[in-house]
């Protein structure tokens, strides 16, 4: 019996152990100490996990009877998804201490929503996925609305909560037309079941895509985006902006690939709307807003349009294209993110573009940091962005689907003026204020990502190959 | 039957109608009660199928639970009544577009659906006779399916975290009962000697 | 016809059963009682003042609390039901699987009960 072999899901296990343990401490312990405390052992935690995964101590293999899988790709995915929530449990720990936010549950729930991201692209059959899917966004409606005395933050959270209660219901919807017209849960047997040609296994699929664009944010179902990051704290909006998209486009990538190659014309037409649509509204929308946090929800959003370009064609190239996207599109976020939370004037973190500008002047190296990201989410070469844009266009232009990859370098042309303005800001504009001095862990991180972004051009092989290792486990 | 599908058409009437009452009653407390009225139709119409955990696990969560949070959100609310039924026309196009796509597409479903009767006779369990349909989940749900159940238990884990941490929000001045600094109290602690000089105060 | 109905033929007779004596009663004394309203007796009488305000007032968002901490130990219990008809075929897996599911609910108990959600203030 297969199903005692768990021994592929330790990873996930040690997490909820993990996460339980530190409730229990972090309920027992009050004093000041004890949030530093419990985000240390949870980073630590993450830290180990981490490294077993990347040593490849992990066997693969399925486990829990074919419902869930790790694999190359998956792995890979985890790797990000861990990589990302330890840099923002660091963060965290600098930036909610300024806002005197300093919950131990705060942890907690970033290690649940953890998990079910971990489960999210590791899953092989329907209930697993959706299960997944609840256990990662639960945690952070309340993550979104964990400021519970602002009213912004609350507001967000519901708004989260609401929009993503509804997506859960048409996702719900899509995923039982699957089963019921294929009569399987696993993925395996619905795409071998799949041969017949079905009107309600469209509904079913599209009912399902539907609810997966709710969870990465593509237009149409975009709306919840810019408020949710506007209201959340800056480092769960930072998180928002990173794992939970790439566990979702993991888990997208996964179900079309292995659960539906058959129906590829049809999803096909679907994600092309989608991509179309996220990489436009999110370029044009991103041009009127002053709030920082609001253009980036914008950015992500066009983002996300690029990133679905890998998927479209079903192939190894566009996979791994896109792995490599989720890559370079967690670093350079996750930076900018980080540059913004990091810089504060009078112990008032900045909100609105007016408040960087002159930082040339008063921290002239913040201000190139920030200003290499921005170039390089833009896409200018040799950036790491460039990368990320040119492999996912390459995947579109193999696909001989032009017509998407013309749509996708305008708007990266149209992008390219936000992303500029906020440079202007910077180095043209007069300032009326200073900064207060930045701390050596977040600098440290910062530095970090941005040599990664820089100097991604040197040595791209390493990323690819990475990638294309993950990618190729999906087409076995 | 003749009384089954008496009965069945009796638990559907009264359920749609109630689901209308649900959208059309001006009072949220009364469009609460009527959806009590209608998960417990619902029930019914589970019952007919032959699915009697449904129907109870419907009644006790959805009607014992569910229903009475409703109630709270309603009450804690505050809506004004009046208000609600002046927005209804200026959302009723769109509602109903959205309502007359899925009902399209619930219809297309269904005639052309074709039952694959190999599905349902390769099931590990059938639904035989010997086993109740409350058996028959116990057999699978805790072993067979144990993942799906044990992420059951960490989302509502989660859910139970969150409740707590947006709402629970004491008042430090608040005087709470200590048991153990109760019994550990005793006369000399509690009870000070004072030397009282006449005309003046402590 | 399915069998299962039969069983719950007793629970059908008793509702039907309920309803025609509530509707007996309630219809009855609609026909029978004597009723002549006017604008001041269906008026609320308040200690013989008008009311002061509406009756319905914001609640506390403790009730709230209760009620959602109430029904996940509902749906906890709700789990147990098909465990314990089942418990002499599942074996030791079965018994072991629930204990894990209600170690984790358990944790989630003793987090309650030290944050002090149970307590009203």
């Amino acid at each position: 019996m297969n199903l005692l072999i768990f021994t592929p899901v330790l990873p996930e296990i040690a997490i909820t152990i993990v996460s339980m343990f530190l409730l229990i401490i972090g309920v027992f312990k009050k004093n000041e100490k004890t949030y530093s405390t419990i985000s240390n052992l949870a980073i630590l935690s993450l830290l180990v996990v981490l490294f077993l995964i990347f040593s490849g101590s992990v066997p693969k293999g399925v486990s829990f009877g074919g419902s869930l899988i790790t694999d190359s790709f998956s792995l890979y995915l985890k790797t990000l998804i861990l990589t990302s929530s330890i840099i923002i449990l660091i963060v965290s720990n600098i930036y909610l201490r300024n806002i005197n936010l300093l919950k131990f549950e705060y942890i907690i729930l970033v290690l649940l929503s953890v998990v079910g991201m971990m489960i999210m692209v590791s899953s092989n059959d329907l209930i697993s996925l959706y299960l997944s899917i609840e256990l990662q966004s639960l945690p952070l409606y309340v993550l979104a609305s964990i400021r519970n005395k602002s009213s912004k933050s609350t507001e967000s959270g519901l708004k989260y909560f609401v929009l993503g209660a509804l997506s859960s219901c048409i996702l719900l919807y899509g995923l039982s037309l699957i089963y019921g017209y294929t009569g399987s849960i696993y993925y395996n047997e619905i795409a071998s079941n799949l041969s017949e040609y079905d009107v309600g296994i469209l509904i079913g699929v599209a009912f399902t895509l539907a609810g997966f664009a709710f969870k990465i944010s593509a237009v149409p179902f975009h709306m919840w985006t810019p408020d949710v990051y506007e209201g959340s704290p800056t480092t769960v909006t930072a998180f928002f902006a990173v794992a939970p998209k790439i566990a979702a486009l993991g888990l997208i990538v996964r179900i079309l690939i292995t659960a539906m190659p058959n129906l590829i014309a049809d999803w096909q037409s679907i994600l092309i709307l989608l991509s179309i649509f996220s990489m436009l509204l999110g370029a044009f929308s991103a041009i009127g807003q002053r709030n920082l946090k609001r253009l980036l929800a914008y950015s992500s959003i066009s983002h996300m349009g690029f990133a679905l370009m890998g998927v479209i064609n079903g192939s190894f190239d566009g996979v791994r294209s896109l792995s490599l996207y989720m890559l370079i599109y967690l670093v350079m976020s996750l930076a900018l993110f980080i540059s913004i939370i990091a810089l504060k004037t009078n112990d008032e973190h900045i909100e609105n573009i007016e408040d960087i500008s002159g930082l040339a002047k008063i921290n002239p190296v913040m201000a190139l940091i920030i200003s290499i990201l921005l170039f390089s989410l833009a896409g200018i070469p040799p950036l790491a962005g460039f990368f990320a844009k040119f492999y996912v266009l390459y995947a579109a232009i193999d696909a001989k689907l032009y017509y998407l990859a013309i749509f996708g370098v305008l708007s990266s042309v149209i992008s390219a003026f936000y992303y500029l303005r906020i440079i202007k800001v910077m180095y043209f504009e007069e300032s009326a204020i200073s900064f207060d001095p930045i701390s050596k862990r977040l600098k440290t991180i910062i530095y970090l990502l941005t040599a990664i972004t820089l100097l991604f051009f040197l040595r791209p092989s390493i990323f690819i190959n990475f990638a294309g290792t993950a990618s190729a486990s999906l087409f076995i | 039957m003749i009384v089954v599908s008496l009965l069945f058409y009796l638990f559907s009437f009264i359920m749609i109608a109630s689901a209308f009452m649900v959208i059309l009653s001006r009072n949220p407390v009364h469009s609460v009660l009527f959806l009590i009225l209608c998960f417990f139709n619902s029930a019914g119409i589970f019952l007919i199928l032959g699915a009697e955990f449904l129907a109870f696990i419907l009644v006790i969560v959805y009607v014992g639970a569910v229903a009475v949070l409703f109630l709270f959100v309603v009450m804690m609310l505050d809506v004004e009544f009046k208000s609600i039924s002046s927005t209804v026309i200026s959302y009723l196009p769109i509602g109903l577009t959205i309502g007359v796509i899925v009902l399209a597409e619930l219809m297309l479903v269904l005639f052309t659906w074709k039952r694959d009767y190999s599905v349902t006779d390769n099931l590990s369990i059938t639904t035989d006779k010997q086993y109740s349909n409350t058996e028959i989940i116990g057999l699978v749900l805790y072993t067979d399916n144990i993942l799906f159940f044990q992420l059951a238990g960490l989302i509502l884990l989660a859910s139970m975290i969150g409740a707590i941490v947006l709402t629970v929000n004491h008042r430090p001045s608040a005087k709470r009962q200590d048991i153990n600094k109760q019994v550990e109290r005793d006369a000399e602690s509690s009870i000070k000697n004072i030397d009282m000089k006449p005309g003046s105060g402590i | 016809m399915n069998p299962i109905i039969l069983d719950y033929l007793p629970i059908l007779i008793f509702i039907g059963v309920a309803i025609v004596v509530s509707a007996a009663l309630m219809g009855s004394s609609f026909i029978l009682a004597k009723s002549n309203p006017d604008n001041e007796k269906l008026s609320t009488y308040e200690c013989g003042f008008e009311p002061f305000e509406n009756a319905r007032v914001k609640f506390d968002i403790r009730f709230y609390l209760v009620a959602i901490l109430f029904i996940i130990f509902d749906l906890e219990v709700a789990f147990l039901f098909p465990w314990a008809i089942t418990l002499g075929k599942i074996g030791v897996f079965g018994y072991i699987s629930m204990m894990i599911f209600l170690a984790v609910l358990t944790v989630g108990f003793v987090y309650e009960w030290k944050k002090g959600a149970l307590e009203w203030d």
